[in-house]
C-alpha cells in the first residue's frame, strides 16, 4: 500500500515535470489537443494501476515512448501526414505574440511526421539523439541528421513567413 | 555538426513553451477524498463534541437530585407530621446540631405526603388560572 502510494507520487510528479513537452509531442503526432491529453492520461493512469515504472532505468524516454505506443496503437492515425487542428493552440509563446505561434505551428505542421517528432523530441522532449534513436527505432546518427534537416526546413518555413508577414 | 545558426535558432523555439496539461483525473479524485476526509473529521468532532455536552448535563443533573436524597437519607429522624411547638422541641432535643434540625425542616415540607382525597391548597392554587 505504501509502495503504491509512493510510486504514485512519483508518477505524479514526473507527469509536472514532463508533462507539457509530452502533450507537445502527442500533438506534434495526432494534432488533436483532445486526442492528445486522452493518450497522455491514458499512460500515466496506467502506470499507476501496473506499477511497471520503477523498472525503466530511462523513465523520461519510456514515457515518451509510451506515449508514442499509445497514439499510434490508437488506430486512427494513418501514412499521410497528420491534418493539425488550425485553432489549436500549441505553445505559450514569447510575449504573447500568438502570430508567432501560429507561424511555429504552421511550420511545424509542414514537415513530415518523423522530423516533426525529432524536433519536438529534442527541442521540447530535451532528449538525446541515442534518446531520439530509440525510442523511433533508428539510429542515432539517422535521428540526428533527420534532426538537422528538419531543424533546416523548419527555420526556412518560418523565417519565410515572417518576412512574407513583414512585407505585406 | 550544430551551426551556430541552428543553435541560435534552437534557443529561440525554446522560448514557446509547451500548453501545460490538463491535471491527471487521480489528482481531482485525491483532492475529493481529502475533501470528503475532513467533512468526515468536522462531523464526528461535531458527533464528539455533542456526546460530551450530553454526558456532562446527564452527571450534573445526577449532582443536582443527589443533596435531596442525602438530605432524606440523613433526616430520618424527622417524622412526617404537621411542624408544632412541640415537635419542633422534640427535633432540637434529638437532633446532632441546630443547624441539622434547620435543614430537616426547610426540606421536610417537600417530603410531605397528604393523606388519600386530600391535597395542598399551595398545589391547587399553583394550577389556577387567575383571573385578574
Amino acid at each position: 500500500m505504501h509502495r503504491h502510494r509512493r510510486n504514485t507520487a512519483e508518477i505524479e510528479f514526473l507527469y509536472r515535470q514532463h508533462g507539457s513537452a509530452l502533450l507537445l509531442f502527442a500533438l506534434a503526432i495526432t494534432g488533436e489537443r483532445g486526442r492528445a491529453q486522452d493518450a497522455i492520461h491514458q499512460v500515466f493512469l496506467k502506470l499507476i494501476e501496473n506499477g511497471s515504472l520503477s523498472q525503466a532505468v530511462d523513465k523520461k524516454a519510456y514515457l515518451f515512448a509510451c506515449v508514442r505506443n499509445a497514439v499510434l496503437n490508437e488506430g486512427k492515425r494513418d501514412d499521410r501526414n497528420t491534418q493539425l487542428e488550425p485553432d489549436s493552440v500549441w505553445f505559450i509563446p514569447p510575449d504573447r505574440d500568438y502570430a508567432r505561434e501560429r507561424n511555429l505551428r504552421r511550420a511545424l505542421g509542414v514537415l513530415p511526421d518523423d522530423q516533426r517528432e525529432a524536433i519536438v523530441l529534442h527541442v521540447w522532449g530535451e532528449l538525446t539523439f541515442s534518446q531520439i534513436g530509440d525510442l523511433m527505432g533508428i539510429s542515432s546518427n539517422t535521428a540526428a541528421s533527420r534532426y538537422r534537416y528538419a531543424l533546416a526546413k523548419l527555420r526556412d518555413a518560418m523565417f519565410a513567413k515572417e518576412n512574407f508577414c513583414a512585407n505585406s | 555538426m550544430p551551426t551556430p545558426d541552428d543553435e541560435r535558432f534552437e534557443i529561440y523555439l525554446k522560448q514557446f513553451h509547451p500548453l501545460v496539461p490538463d491535471p491527471m483525473p487521480t489528482e481531482g479524485r485525491g483532492q475529493a477524498s481529502r475533501r470528503s476526509f475532513v467533512l468526515r473529521a468536522w462531523f464526528a468532532a461535531v458527533a464528539a463534541i455533542l456526546i460530551v455536552a450530553a454526558i456532562g448535563l446527564h452527571i450534573r443533573s445526577n449532582r443536582v437530585a443527589a443533596p435531596n436524597t442525602a438530605i432524606e437519607a440523613a433526616s430520618p429522624v424527622v417524622p412526617l407530621q404537621p411542624l408544632t411547638m412541640r415537635s419542633a422541641n422534640a427535633l432540637l432535643a434529638t437532633a446532632p446540631s441546630f443547624k441539622a434540625v434547620v435543614d430537616g425542616l426547610a426540606f421536610r415540607s417537600e417530603s410531605l405526603t397528604l393523606p388519600k382525597g386530600e391535597q395542598s391548597a399551595l398545589a391547587v392554587l399553583g394550577k389556577e388560572k387567575i383571573k385578574l
